[in-house]
């Protein structure tokens, strides 16, 4: 079968062109009733099917990537409730344990969520649990330390319990003044001088004690 | 619409689907097609005579469709005088690996209706 050489080169021309990406290119057909013909038909099929498939991929990627970002908002939402778990333990109590590692920016998240919630439910002291913290940097100390401060000019008392030796150090070498906060080793040590204190207040005569 | 349909009676008086082709046949023709082909429908395994016209194009996803339907209809002829249809059909029956279609492609009516009521008694 001869076949002339124009359409040769068409086909290898849209060959080309298929290689380089572009498959809406299609060989131009002409009746003529020949074997090759039939050749030129399937690669024109072949390069429309080349796009449907690849408008399937690109709308297949569009939603992966929808999804994607869809789980990472949730994700991060969820990370920032699950990063300042405030806890009222007591009318005007309010407990925060806080759990790995804090930068700075967790520790802008904490600052600006515990005032709100201290402002909020008009709190008068606070317990900030650091058993569940391993390391903190020290410009997040920094940073914690600032909240406390601030903690006391809208009138509560902040109590740090959990301080690791490593913390510890830290903040004495910060040269961080004792008197902004009162250090205990346990939660239920705090809540105990807490209650104690509001019962003195009430003049309540019953006693509080942490349990052993 | 590039399919259309007419219920026919041949010479002999074997009814049959017979079917306009032209333009740019899409997905919603073939589903057009297959309903009246569908089990309980007139045409269901049925003889379909189909005329198609120069320039008649078949989209991809209706060139994937039309092969799942092969077993309900008995034989199809299909009138063909393009070259072009000729090698589109040949390929979408080569591609779909559809060894059970009946499908034969004439280019004369005379000829095509002959095949077709030999299916009748078959």
């Amino acid at each position: 079968m001869g076949v002339d050489s124009l359409r040769i080169e068409r086909v290898l021309r849209s060959l080309v062109a298929a290689s380089e990406g572009n498959y809406s290119v299609r060989i131009p057909l002409e009746d003529v009733d020949d074997e090759f013909l039939e050749m030129e038909v399937g690669i024109n099929f072949l390069l429309e099917e080349l796009l449907v498939r690849r408008k399937e991929n690109e709308a297949q990627r569009e939603e992966i990537i929808a999804g994607a970002k869809q789980i990472a908002a949730q994700s991060a939402a969820l990370v920032a409730a699950l990063s300042t778990p405030i806890i009222v333990v007591w009318p005007g109590v309010l407990a925060l344990p806080l759990i790995g590692p804090i930068d700075s920016e967790r520790a802008s998240h904490i600052s600006a969520t515990l005032l709100a919630r201290v402002t909020a439910e008009r709190a008068t002291h606070v317990i900030l649990d650091l058993t569940g913290v391993d390391r903190v940097e020290t410009q997040t100390l920094t940073a914690l330390l600032r909240m406390i401060r601030s903690l006391r000019l809208i009138g509560a008392a902040c109590f740090v319990t959990g301080i690791s030796a490593r913390g510890a150090r830290q903040i004495v070498e910060l040269g961080v003044e004792a008197a902004h906060f009162r250090s205990l080793s346990r939660v239920s040590d705090a809540l105990a001088l807490v209650l104690a204190e509001k019962t003195v207040k009430r003049g309540d005569t019953r006693h509080f004690t942490a349990p052993p | 619409m590039p399919l259309e349909f007419e219920d026919a009676v041949s010479p002999s008086g074997v009814p049959y689907l017979c079917i306009h082709a032209s333009g740019q046949v899409s997905l919603a023709d073939g589903h057009a097609f297959a309903a009246l082909i569908a089990p309980g429908a007139r045409h269901h395994r049925g003889l379909v005579l189909s005329r198609v016209a120069k320039g008649t194009e078949y989209s991809p996803e209706v060139r994937k469709f039309f092969p799942t339907v092969h077993e309900d209809f008995t034989a199809v002829a299909a009138i063909v005088t393009s070259p072009i249809v000729r090698a589109a059909i040949n390929l979408m029956l080569r591609f779909a690996n559809s060894s059970g279609a009946v499908l034969r492609m004439f280019t004369s009516e005379t000829e095509a209706m002959a095949w077709l009521e030999s299916h009748v008694s078959a």
